[in-house]
C-alpha cells in the first residue's frame, strides 16, 4: 500500500467526528439530486411502461373540425383495430334545473383498446352505453353528480338529448394523453354522440380520434408512413406510443429541473459547510502536518495523505446519500403511489444516482481543494510559532477546485431537460452566491467597526462576529442562498396564487357563454340581464361574433413556418378563433394605427395581435389573407393591439372589420361579471331558452387552480426548505468548528466575572446577526429571482407576500440564534478550570 | 537497522540573521549568528529566553529561512533548496526532538517511530521501530497512542523517532523542559547515550545546567547573538 494511504488511514482511525457536517452537507446535497432524478426517471418509466394505455393503442390519429372519410376509415382499419372517439362539449341539466357544462365524450365498441376503464355501479363498460327507453347510458364523474345533485340510475339531459347515469366513471386509461377539461367528463357510446344533435351542421364540428391497436406484423414507423403516403392532405395529426402525453413529459421535465436545482443550490450552499469542515479538519492537524515535514515529508506527500482521506470522506457522504437519494422516491412511492396523477415505477435506477454521485464527487473537490492547498504550504516552523498557517496560493489545488466547480457547472447544464434555463440557474446560484460571500465578510469588517459603540454582551457578540473564526464569513452565504431559494418559491407561489384567487377574479370575466345563436341576440341580451338582475354595461358584459379561420398568407405569399418567430407559430399553424366588430372596443389597448369606424364598407381591415404579427413580420399596412367558412379574402392591418389574454375584453388574435363577412351566420360568443349567485342565476335561465349555449365558469377554472396550488404549496416549500436545512448544517459546522474556542472564551470571560446571561445574549447577538443578514439578503436574492419568473415568465401580477418574506427572515435569524445559544449553552457547560488548565 | 554516511560538517551558520514581523514592528530574532558544528559533536546552547534559542534551531534544521546569512547543512546551502528540497534533506540526515514531544497523535508509539522511516522509504521501518521501542524501554507501549502515554514516556518515543533514521545531526528543543526533574534525567541519560551510540551530532537547547555542562561544548545567546561560543 502506498504510504500516503498508510498515513491516511492511521489518521482516519481516530474516527470521523470532526467530519459530522461534511458528511451532512455531502449527503444532503447528493441526496436532494439523487431523488429528484430519481423520481423523474420513475415518472418517465412509470409514462412508458404505461404508454400503450395512455396513448390507447400503438397509434393515435387526430382530425380537427371534421370526422374521418370513408377510405380514411378504411385505411385505419386495414392498420389493425380502430376504436373511434369523439369529444364535445355541452352543457348538461338535471330534472332540477341545475346545469354544468361537460366534456362529452362518445367512444365506439372497441373502446378501449388498452387499459380498462374503472367505473363504480357497473361492470361493463358497453352495457352501461345501451339505450333504453329513448335514454343513452353514460359513465359520469362524481363531480357532476354532485353539481347536478344525481345518482346512479338517474336521468339527465345533455343538449337536449336524455342520458341515464348508469356508472360513475373514474378513470380512463388514455386519460393523460388528452387535453384539459373545462367541465366533468361523460363517458358514453359514439352513436349517442352522433344521434344526440352534437354533430349538428350549424355547430362547430368537433374532431374524431382513433385509437389503433396495430395487427401483428405491421410496424408502427411502416404504419405512419403509409398513412402519411396514402393522405397527404388529411393533416392527421398522428401520435405513436413514446408521445404518448406530451403535456406529462414536460411537466416531468419542469419537476426534475426543479428539484434538481434545490438539490444544486443545496450543494453549493452545503459546499462551505464542507469547505468549513475541512479547512476545521486540517486546522487541527496543522501541528501534524508541521511535524510531518519536519520529519522529512514534502508537500505532495501532505497533500497526497489529506486528499485520501478527503477522498474516502467524501465517498462515505456520497454514498450516504446515494443511499438516501435512492430509498426517498421509494417511499414516496409507497406513501403516494396511488394517488399520483402520473404513473411511476419506482426502483433503483442507476443514471440519476451516477449523476448525482459525479456531482458529490465535484463539489467536494470544488469546495476541498483548496483548504488542502494550505495544508500543503503549511511550514515546519509553525511547530515553533502557533499563528504560522499554510497559504492559499495559485497551485494544483486551486485549478483542480476550479476545474471541479466548472465540471460541475457543466454537468448541471448538459444533463438538465433545458439546458438554457439550467445556465441561466446555475449562473444565478454562483453570482447569489458570490455575493453573499462578500455580503458576509462585509459584515464582518463592519461588526469591527461598529462594536467600538457597543458595550456589554452586544460588544462580545460584534466582536466575535468580526474575529477570526466568525459565522458571518461560512454560514452567513449558505443561509443566505437557502433563504434566498425559500424566499424565491415563496414569492412565486403567493403571486401566482394571488392572481388565481385574487387579481384574476377581479380582472377576468367569471362566466363565458360560446355558441350564442347569431338570430337570437336581442333575446340572449334579455335574458342575461333578467338573470344578473342589473342592466348590462361594457363593465360586466361583452358579446361579439365568433368565427373559427386561419391565416393562410402573408403579404400574398404562402406561410413558411421556419420564417415566424417560434413563439407566434401557434397563430399561423392552426385554426384560431376571430371575431368582426365595429367601433372599437373597450380593452381594445391599440398600440398602432387606428380603429376603423362602425360603418366602414371598404375592402377588410384586420386589427391584429401585436406579437403574433410582429412574430411574421407584419406591421400596419400589410395585407394577410384568411380562409374562413369555406371562403379566402385579403384583409389589411389596420390595428396592432395588445390582448390580455386573462382580463376583460375581446381576447381575440384577428378582429376584423364586419363587412368582411357581412351577412353570415355567425354564433356569438360573450363574458361576463357577476357573483356566484348571478352565474347561476343565468346558467339556469340560459336552460330554458337557450340549451344550445355553453356556459364555461371561469370561477371554478380559477377556484380549482387555488385549490391546486395551495396542495402543491406545502410540498414545493418543504423541497426548497432543503436548501435552507444545508444552510443550518453549515451553521452548524461553523459553531462546531469554534466550539474550542467558544469553551475557551467563555472560561476566560467566566473568570473575568461575566454572568451566564451576560455571555448567552453575546452569542445570540452574533449568531442572531448572522441569521438575520443572510436573511435579509437572501429574501432580497430571492425576490430579484422571482420577479422575472412571475412577471415576464407566467406574466402575472407582481405581488409580494411580506409575512411569507418576514417569517423566512425570521426563520432565518431566529434559528442562527437558536444555534448560537445552544453553543454557549455547551460552551458554559464546561468548568472553567479544566479548560484554561487545557490551553 | 542500517549505515548512515558521515559527512565533514553536519552545520554550518555564517552571519545569520531573522527578522520576524509583529503587529508591533519588525523583530530582530537573531542578529548575526556563527556556528559551526562538527561531526559527532554535542553543542549546548544556553540563555535567557526570548534570547534566540528554539529560533536558532528552526533556522538550522531549515524549518525556518534567514532573513540574511547562510545556513548549510552537510555542506548543502539551504537559501538553494526550496521547501520540499530542504524536507528531503532532513529525512536523510536530520532530526528534531521539541519540548511538546510533538508525536503524530493519531499514531501509535510504534507508528510514530516508524514514521520517518517510512517517509525515508525504508522498507523494515517496523522492525527498527521496535527495536528502538526497546531502546528507549517502550517495548510494552508499542500500542498505545500518544494520549496514553505520560510526559516522560512521549519524549522517549520522540527521541526514539528522532535517532531510529540514524540522522548525522539531532536537533533538540528543551527537550526536558515539560518534564519532571527524574523525568528530565532519564531523558537527557538516554539522549546522550544514543547520540554516542549513533555518532549523531546534537544540537541542544536547554536551560537545565547540569544537561548542559554534559555536552561536548556550551554557546551561550543573549539577544539574538551568541555572546560566548
Amino acid at each position: 500500500m502506498p504510504l500516503f494511504l498508510r498515513f491516511a488511514l492511521r489518521e482516519l482511525r481516530s474516527g470521523v467526528a470532526g467530519f459530522r457536517i461534511f458528511l451532512a452537507c455531502l449527503a444532503l446535497g447528493v441526496a436532494s439530486i439523487a431523488a429528484a432524478g430519481s423520481t423523474a426517471e420513475a415518472f418517465r418509466h412509470g409514462l412508458a411502461s404505461q404508454a400503450r394505455e395512455i396513448l390507447g393503442g400503438d397509434l393515435r390519429v387526430a382530425v380537427e373540425e371534421r370526422r374521418f372519410t370513408v377510405p380514411e376509415r378504411n385505411a385505419l382499419e386495414k392498420l389493425g383495430e380502430v376504436a373511434y372517439a369523439i369529444g364535445v362539449r355541452a352543457m348538461a341539466q338535471a330534472p332540477s334545473g341545475q346545469r354544468r357544462m361537460v366534456e362529452l365524450r362518445g367512444v365506439s365498441d372497441a373502446y378501449p383498446l388498452a387499459g380498462t376503464v374503472k367505473l363504480a355501479g357497473a361492470a361493463d363498460l358497453h352495457h352501461v352505453f345501451e339505450n333504453q327507453n329513448g335514454a343513452w347510458g353514460a359513465a359520469v364523474e362524481e363531480p357532476l353528480l354532485q353539481r347536478l345533485g344525481l345518482k346512479v340510475g338517474d336521468i339527465f339531459v345533455i343538449g337536449q338529448t336524455p342520458f341515464v347515469v348508469r356508472a360513475v366513471l373514474q378513470s380512463e386509461p388514455d386519460r393523460l394523453s388528452r387535453g384539459f377539461a373545462l367541465g366533468p367528463r361523460v363517458l358514453t357510446s359514439i352513436t349517442a354522440v352522433e344521434h344526440g344533435g352534437f354533430l349538428d351542421p350549424t355547430l362547430p364540428p368537433p374532431g374524431e380520434v382513433a385509437r389503433i391497436s396495430l395487427d401483428p406484423g405491421v410496424r408502427t414507423e411502416a404504419a405512419i408512413k403509409t398513412l402519411r403516403r396514402q393522405f397527404p392532405t388529411s393533416q392527421f395529426d398522428i401520435r405513436e406510443r413514446n408521445e404518448a402525453a406530451p403535456g406529462a413529459k414536460e411537466l416531468i421535465a419542469q419537476l426534475e429541473y426543479f428539484l434538481s436545482f434545490i438539490g444544486l443550490a443545496s450543494l453549493v450552499a452545503g459546499g462551505l459547510g464542507v469547505a468549513g469542515a475541512v479547512s476545521a479538519y486540517l486546522d487541527q492537524r496543522k501541528e501534524s502536518i508541521a511535524v510531518m515535514k519536519a520529519l522529512g515529508a514534502d508537500g505532495a506527500m501532505v497533500r497526497s495523505i489529506y486528499l485520501a482521506q478527503i477522498a474516502a470522506l467524501a465517498g462515505l457522504g456520497i454514498a450516504i446519500g446515494l443511499v438516501l437519494g435512492a430509498v426517498a422516491p421509494l417511499i414516496l412511492g409507497e406513501i403516494a403511489g396511488k394517488s399520483l396523477p402520473i404513473p411511476a415505477l419506482f426502483a433503483v435506477y442507476p443514471w440519476p444516482l451516477a449523476k448525482a454521485a459525479l456531482s458529490g464527487l465535484l463539489a467536494a473537490a470544488g469546495f476541498s481543494l483548496a483548504p488542502l492547498a494550505r495544508a500543503r504550504t503549511t511550514p515546519p516552523s509553525a511547530l515553533f510559532r502557533q499563528d504560522l498557517t499554510g497559504k492559499i496560493r495559485f497551485g494544483p489545488e486551486i485549478v483542480g477546485a476550479l476545474a471541479a466547480a466548472l465540471g460541475l457547472a457543466l454537468l448541471a447544464t448538459f444533463t438538465a431537460p433545458t439546458p438554457r434555463s439550467a445556465a441561466i440557474m446555475i449562473v444565478g446560484v454562483a453570482v447569489s452566491f458570490l455575493l453573499l460571500w462578500g455580503l458576509g465578510r462585509g459584515a464582518a469588517i463592519l461588526a469591527g467597526k461598529a462594536r467600538r459603540f457597543a458595550r456589554g454582551s452586544v460588544r462580545i457578540g460584534l466582536a466575535n462576529l468580526a474575529g477570526p473564526h466568525s459565522a458571518a464569513r461560512t454560514a452567513a452565504p449558505a443561509i443566505g442562498l437557502g433563504v434566498a431559494l425559500l424566499a424565491a418559491v415563496v414569492l412565486i407561489q403567493s403571486s401566482l396564487l394571488a392572481q388565481v384567487s385574487q387579481v384574476a377574479p377581479k380582472s377576468a370575466p367569471a362566466v363565458v357563454f360560446t355558441d350564442i345563436p347569431g338570430d337570437r341576440l336581442a333575446e340572449f341580451d334579455q335574458t342575461v340581464t333578467q338573470a344578473f338582475g342589473r342592466p348590462l354595461t361594457t363593465e360586466n358584459y361583452m358579446r361579439a361574433p365568433y368565427v373559427r379561420g386561419r391565416i393562410i398568407r402573408i403579404k400574398g405569399q404562402p406561410i413558411i413556418e421556419k420564417a415566424i418567430r417560434q413563439s407566434e407559430r401557434w397563430a399561423y399553424d392552426n385554426d384560431i378563433g376571430m371575431s368582426l366588430i365595429g367601433d372599437e372596443p373597450p380593452g381594445a389597448n391599440v398600440q398602432d394605427g387606428r380603429w376603423w369606424r362602425a360603418d366602414y364598407a371598404g375592402p377588410p381591415l384586420v386589427a391584429m395581435e401585436k406579437d403574433a404579427a410582429e412574430g411574421a413580420g407584419l406591421k400596419v399596412g400589410d395585407v394577410i389573407t384568411l380562409s374562413m367558412l369555406g371562403v379566402e379574402f385579403d384583409a389589411r392591418i389596420a390595428v396592432l393591439r395588445k390582448v390580455d389574454w386573462g382580463g376583460f375584453g375581446p381576447a381575440f388574435t384577428v378582429i376584423l372589420s364586419p363587412n368582411a363577412l357581412a351577412g353570415a351566420p355567425l354564433s356569438h360568443v360573450a363574458i361576463a361579471k357577476g357573483t356566484a349567485a348571478q352565474e347561476a342565476a343565468v346558467t339556469r335561465a340560459l336552460g330554458d331558452a337557450f340549451p344550445g349555449v355553453n356556459i364555461i365558469s371561469v370561477r371554478e377554472q380559477l377556484e380549482a387552480a387555488a385549490g391546486l396550488f395551495d396542495r402543491l404549496s406545502l410540498a414545493i416549500r418543504g423541497a426548497a426548505a432543503v436548501a435552507g436545512l444545508a444552510g443550518l448544517l453549515v451553521l452548524a459546522g461553523a459553531i462546531a468548528a469554534g466550539a474550542r474556542a467558544r469553551a475557551k472564551e467563555a472560561a476566560t470571560l467566566k473568570v473575568l466575572g461575566a454572568e451566564r446571561r451576560q455571555i448567552l445574549a453575546a452569542y445570540a447577538v452574533e449568531y442572531g446577526a448572522v441569521g438575520l443578514i443572510a436573511g435579509v439578503a437572501g429574501a432580497v436574492l430571492g425576490y430579484a429571482a422571482a420577479w422575472p419568473v412571475v412577471v415576464k415568465v407566467f406574466q402575472a401580477e407582481w405581488s409580494v407576500d411580506w409575512t411569507g418574506v418576514a417569517t423566512v427572515i425570521m426563520g432565518a435569524a431566529v434559528l442562527a440564534a437558536g444555534g448560537g445559544l445552544l453553543a454557549a449553552l455547551h460552551a458554559l457547560a464546561r468548568r472553567p478550570a479544566p479548560v484554561l488548565r487545557a490551553e | 537497522m542500517y549505515d548512515v554516511p558521515t559527512e565533514s560538517t553536519p552545520l554550518k551558520l555564517e552571519a545569520v540573521t531573522l527578522t520576524l514581523p509583529s503587529a508591533a514592528g519588525p523583530v530582530e530574532i537573531l542578529r548575526g549568528v556563527d556556528l559551526v558544528v562538527r561531526p559527532g559533536e554535542t553543542v549546548a546552547i544556553v540563555g535567557p529566553s526570548g534570547s534566540g534559542k528554539s529560533s536558532l534551531i528552526a533556522v538550522a534544521a531549515g524549518l525556518e529561512t534567514p532573513t540574511s546569512g547562510s545556513v548549510s547543512l552537510f555542506g548543502q546551502d539551504l537559501a538553494a533548496l526550496d521547501e520540499d528540497g530542504r524536507a528531503r534533506l532532513r529525512r536523510n540526515r536530520v532530526s528534531l526532538v521539541f519540548q511538546s514531544f510533538h508525536l503524530l497523535p493519531n499514531m501509535t508509539a510504534e507508528e510514530n517511530i516508524a514514521a520517518p522511516l517510512e517517509i525515508a522509504g525504508i522498507m523494515n521501518a517496523f522492525e527498527v521501530a521496535e527495536a528502538w521501542l526497546k531502546l528507549v524501554g517502550l517495548s510494552a507501549r508499542a500500542k498505545h497512542y500518544p494520549h496514553q502515554l505520560s510526559g516522560g514516556e512521549q519524549q522517549r518515543v520522540a527521541l526514539a523517532r528522532a535517532l531510529a533514521a540514524r540522522p548525522a545531526l539531532l536537533f533538540a528543543d528543551e527537550p526536558t523542559g515539560n518534564l519532571d526533574a527524574a523525568n528530565a534525567h532519564t531523558v537527557a541519560d538516554l539522549m546522550f547515550k544514543l547520540v554516542a551510540k549513533t555518532g549523531a551530532a546534537l544540537v541542544l537547547v536547554t536551560h537545565d545546567p547540569d544537561i548542559a555542562i554534559r555536552a561536548d561544548r556550551q554557546v551561550i545567546m543573549a539577544d539574538g547573538r551568541i555572546v560566548e561560543p
